[in-house]
């Protein structure tokens, strides 16, 4: 049982562990195991990171393109596939023009496919309708960030965390969704760094430490204005760093000059000895990290929750040296590339601006072709106009909006109103059951391209084994639909040709190349001539737009509160078993086990009121949709809150969420809506989604 | 016991590859330490060095396939390999293969891995990072139970060849040894007693072990601990002695036409650490306190019960776990918790 071991990077969250593949003489992947030397995760793994042998050998895996007709997939030709793709893509838009067509890429594919993606949608389509799951996880922190700091990554390293004297650990489970940074989180704890939780429920990590602010859903922006309060009154604040590095903190101090720990109590649920506390403890750390996650940017109040936590991280000085910092903990493992890559609408590789004419005209002498000019929807733009009709074509890959977007009964019907959609994946998912044709895709051990974790290091990923099948990467099947349709401007030999042309206009990735990024165990950007070994930590002396900004806000409430129909708020949540829609994850016999196909997490308490026992069948319905699944008691959830993983396609809880949007950024408001919450009969098992519509479909 | 003394190791490499397919501990990268097949072209140097993983994915294999049902026949798929050699196993490991050999005496499928497989064992003459192998009897010399045949490197360049049985015996037949005074095997001991004492202060661990089996750790300290097991199964996958596993059918969709669908019975690797591991069908679950959990990990390790049962503790010292464990509750983190705070 020997292998030969293959040094790649992890595929499944923003941390990017090292992992060696272990491939046998047959060339299949036999195992993993972890990368000793690896700068991150240093002879570690999570559960999922374990299992990718399941997720990648799965019987399940597409091997052929695929044609629907009617209700039926018929295997067809690779040359089919393009041909037919293109056909309806051209008459498309020969009708209806470039605004009418788009590309959804992947946070989980390379930045190598994710830089082909926004190029042939630019350059080859003609159209800025590009974009990717970023939106619905981190572009809040992109907006937000850009503006207080002039940069949306995460400020500081992983390795930071074993510098710092305090962890202020905001709407965040690193734990479950970053289980190698959580498990330095709890190291670096056990050493006797402080440690501060802010989340509605009792995550793993506010189980280990006394100070744990169990704030309502919704009231981060008032419980961090009042936390600058007291720092303000008190003249914790850093004087210099304040004076010396920021603009408008005059401003601020004026704006949270009533805002008392005491006058948030009531919305925020938290006392205000404790907020005292909180606030002296963070002001007074030498040196402090802020971790934050979907507890912060899923909220119609996205972008205001990123910037005062900028805010409070200003105020202290905790920015800009060793320890310190406002870190975004980022999803999958290369949203962070995906977004550097510019699978955004309004911005090219590198953050350049779609809107700027300058950028525009770089682009286009690079590309040797005019790019399209008007500005490009987002992903729930693109399903929005597809509802209505104005946007009849999209390719997608790597994603699964059917099971992680809100409100899946309108996304279902946008996708089925589409006059083409094309999904690349590695199994069938329940968007890909919609798609007029479906391309395998290779898996990230079948290729050779980088991610770019969230500490912004951009490593290399090494191909192991051969594609399955007709597999190929995005890159490549993009590039033959672009020869196809009778455009060479895809026409690279190999990834590394495709990052050397990225890193040309990509002025963060400048001075990068496969072998230094091999050789120095990844690169985190801004990698110029400046700084030939990458930046470990941003802002030291300056920020991109000079002084930083302090920006006044206020609290938004949800949305959607509770009242007498819908009596319980409902948020999502995720497990540290699955990964985003359960594709991959869902293989593994082993986390397969571990969760029942859904799950309602309930306080006893709401529970034995509602007359629901554990593992009792109950259904949950929205002002949007309806599910059942089972009921599951826990004290982590406050009473009259319950939580809903999004894994799993039979209960998703994307039927209920909300569409309510945060305005900058049309962040959807997944972590927060009002839903009624009803037990069923015993005995009989909750019906799936799909038998619930099947059902409906009969009536 | 023969004991020879031999100058250059490739002659044994050499003569062993005319037998058998040879496997050796290599520097893979970046001192990532993993089993790899040699040749007779090109033999690696040994070196002293914990492969991340253990042999016993050599025997007991990370996932296989039991049987093959087509709705008529049960077929077995029992392995058939080569005769191999495991040229150079450091002693914990053998230790943890001669436990293993006990729990799995009547599986078939083991077994026919095992059988056909020389043991050449290398003795430790310096700790290693995280090994506490004297505390637990499984090291840092190589157990004459343990390996068919036991390597000691001397000075010069030379070393000490030990065969402990016939199977031994049987593979150098052929091979040109001068036959070793016995005086070598003095100086062996005394350079294994001085590694022995080259080890870090143990203490704490066998006051750990003493106090885990009085039973006066509370449940509380047990839930405390479990609330950093991820339930990621690291330590169990790299664990040696770790045997437990789970089984599925698959079903195969036949690609040939006259071929019938069929059914496979896999089994592979399982973790106690996982919640989903005892649970039973109506949702009962004997264990599903994850203090309950990590408790029973543990009491595997180093409980007497187990002790009496496999004559050792079930934990060889390698210290594997505590280097990949994410919550930081691998051997080394709990025996210290267990003396300070249970």
């Amino acid at each position: 049982m020997c292998a030969d071991l293959i040094r790649t990077i992890c595929p499944f969250c923003g941390v990017g562990c090292g992992i060696y593949l272990k491939v046998n003489k047959q060339g299949q992947l036999q195992g993993v195991e972890p990368d000793k030397g690896h700068p991150i995760s240093q002879g570690k793994l999570c559960d999922k990171g374990w299992s990718t042998p399941y997720a990648i050998n799965s019987d399940k895996r597409l091997t052929q393109p695929l044609k629907r007709i009617n209700k039926n997939f018929y295997p067809i030709s690779w040359q089919e596939a393009l041909t037919t793709i293109t056909v309806e893509l051209n008459a498309i838009i020969d009708e209806s023009g470039s605004q009418a067509v788009g590309v959804i890429s992947s946070a989980r594919a390379s930045n190598e496919d994710n830089y082909a993606a926004q190029k042939f949608a630019r350059a080859v389509l003609k159209t800025n309708n590009i974009d990717h799951c970023a939106r619905i996880c981190h572009s809040p922190t992109v907006a937000g960030l850009k503006q207080s700091l002039g940069s949306g990554a995460m400020t500081n390293s992983a390795k930071d965390i074993f510098v710092t004297d305090l962890m202020l650990v905001f709407g965040a489970d690193p734990t479950e969704n970053h289980s190698i940074l959580g498990g330095h989180i709890m190291q670096a704890h056990a050493q006797g760094t402080e440690l501060i939780v802010v989340d509605p429920r009792v995550t793993r990590l506010a189980k280990l430490t006394p100070m744990h602010l169990q704030l309502k859903l919704g009231s981060n922006i008032a419980l961090i204005n009042a936390l600058l309060h007291v720092i303000i009154k008190e003249q914790w604040f850093d004087q210099h760093f304040v004076e010396s590095r920021c603009r408008g903190f005059e401003q601020l101090a004026q704006h949270v000059k009533n805002i008392t720990p005491e006058s948030v109590e009531s919305t925020t649920g938290v006392s205000a000895e404790l907020i005292r506390a909180t606030a002296k403890a963070y002001s007074h750390a030498k040196r402090a990290m802020i971790f934050y996650g979907m507890g912060i940017t899923q909220y119609v109040s996205g972008t205001n929750n990123v910037i005062s936590l900028a805010n409070l991280a200003l105020s202290c000085g905790h920015i800009g040296k060793p320890g310190t910092g406002v870190n975004p903990l980022r999803g999958q493992n290369n949203v962070q590339g995906a977004c550097d890559m510019g699978c955004l609408p309004n911005v090219y590789p590198g953050y350049q601006a779609v809107a700027e004419i300058e950028s525009q005209e770089k682009f286009s002498k690079a590309w040797g072709t005019k790019v399209a000019q008007q500005p490009g929807l987002t992903s729930l733009g693109m399903t929005k106009a597809a509802q209505s009709g104005d946007f009849r074509a999209l390719l997608l890959f790597g994603e699964d909006p059917v099971v992680t977007d809100p409100d899946q009964n309108h996304v279902q019907s946008s996708l089925k109103n589409l006059d083409l959609l094309v999904v690349a994946e590695l199994t069938m998912t329940e968007t890909a059951k919609l798609a007029d044709i479906i391309l395998p895709a290779a898996s990230f051990a079948e290729k050779d391209g980088t991610f770019t974790n969230c500490e912004r290091r951009v490593q290399k990923v090494n191909q192991a084994l051969a594609p399955l099948g007709e597999a190929k990467s995005d890159w490549q099947w993009l590039q033959a639909l672009a020869k196809q349709m009778g455009s060479p401007l895809l026409n690279w030999k190999s990834s590394e040709e495709v990052f050397n042309e990225m890193a040309s206009l990509t002025p963060a990735y400048q001075a990068m190349t496969y072998p230094k990024i091999y050789d120095n165990s990844g690169l985190q950007w801004p990698c110029t001539e400046d700084t030939p070994y990458g930046t470990a930590i941003l802002h030291q002396q300056n920020f991109p737009i000079g002084k930083a900004r302090f920006i006044c806000v206020n609290q938004v409430d949800i949305d959607e509160p509770i009242d007498e129909n819908y009596p319980l708020l409902l948020t999502t949540n995720r497990l540290h078993f699955h990964y985003g829609c359960g594709s991959m994850t869902r293989n593994s016999p082993l986390l397969e086990r571990e969760t029942p196909p859904g799950v309602l997490f309930i306080n006893p308490t709401d529970a034995t009121a509602l007359n629901i026992t554990h593992q009792a069948p109950v259904s949950i319905k929205s002002r949007r949709g309806y599910v059942e699944t089972r009921a599951m008691f826990s004290d982590d959830v406050p009473v009259g809150l319950v939580a809903m993983p999004y894994h799993f396609k039979e209960a998703p809880s994307n039927q209920l969420t909300n569409t309510a949007q945060d305005p900058v950024t049309k962040m959807p408001e997944l972590k927060a809506c009002a839903v009624a919450v009803t037990p069923l009969s015993k005995g009989v098992p909750p019906k799936t989604i799909q038998e619930l519509q099947q059902l409906q479909e009969g009536q | 016991m023969d004991v020879y003394q031999l100058d250059d190791l490739t002659k044994l490499q050499q003569h062993l590859l005319t037998q058998f397919h040879l496997y050796q501990v290599i520097n893979n990268d970046d001192e990532q330490y993993a089993w790899q097949q040699q040749t007779k072209e090109g033999n690696d140097p040994l070196i002293a060095k914990l492969p991340q993983s253990s042999a016993k994915d050599f025997f007991f294999a990370e996932h296989e396939t039991l049987l093959i049902f087509n709705g008529e026949y049960f077929q077995e798929t029992l392995p058939t390999p080569k005769p191999f050699v495991l040229f150079g196993v450091l002693s914990c490991d053998l230790t943890a293969i001669s436990y293993q050999d006990q729990f799995f005496k009547d599986d078939p499928y083991y077994q026919a891995r095992r059988q056909q497989c020389l043991l050449v064992g290398l003795d430790c003459i310096h700790p290693c990072q995280q090994g506490f192998c004297p505390t637990v009897d499984a090291g840092p010399g190589v157990r004459e139970h343990s390996a068919d045949i036991i390597l000691h490197p001397l000075d010069n360049q030379q070393w000490l060849v030990i065969t402990t049985n016939d199977k031994g015996n049987e593979a150098i037949k052929g091979l040109a040894l001068t036959t070793s005074h016995w005086h070598l095997l003095t100086q062996r001991d005394l350079v294994l007693h001085r590694c022995e004492q080259d080890f870090p202060d143990n203490t704490y661990l066998t006051r750990a072990i003493d106090k885990l089996n009085t039973g006066d750790i509370k449940d509380t300290f047990w839930q405390q601990l479990a609330v950093q097991c991820l339930g990621c199964s690291g330590c169990t996958t790299l664990c040696p002695t770790c045997s437990c596993y789970g089984t599925r059918s698959i079903p195969v969709e036949s690609i040939q036409e006259e071929e019938k669908k069929h059914i496979q019975q896999e089994r592979f690797w399982d973790s106690c650490l996982y919640e989903g591991f005892q649970r039973e069908a109506s949702f009962h679950n004997p264990s599903s306190d994850a203090g309950k959990r990590v408790q029973r990990f543990w009491q595997h390790k180093f409980g007497n019960e187990f002790f009496t049962e496999f004559n050792r503790h079930g934990c060889v010292g390698c210290g594997r776990c505590e280097q990949t464990c994410p919550g930081v509750i691998g051997v080394h983190s709990v025996m210290k918790r267990i003396n300070s705070d249970a």
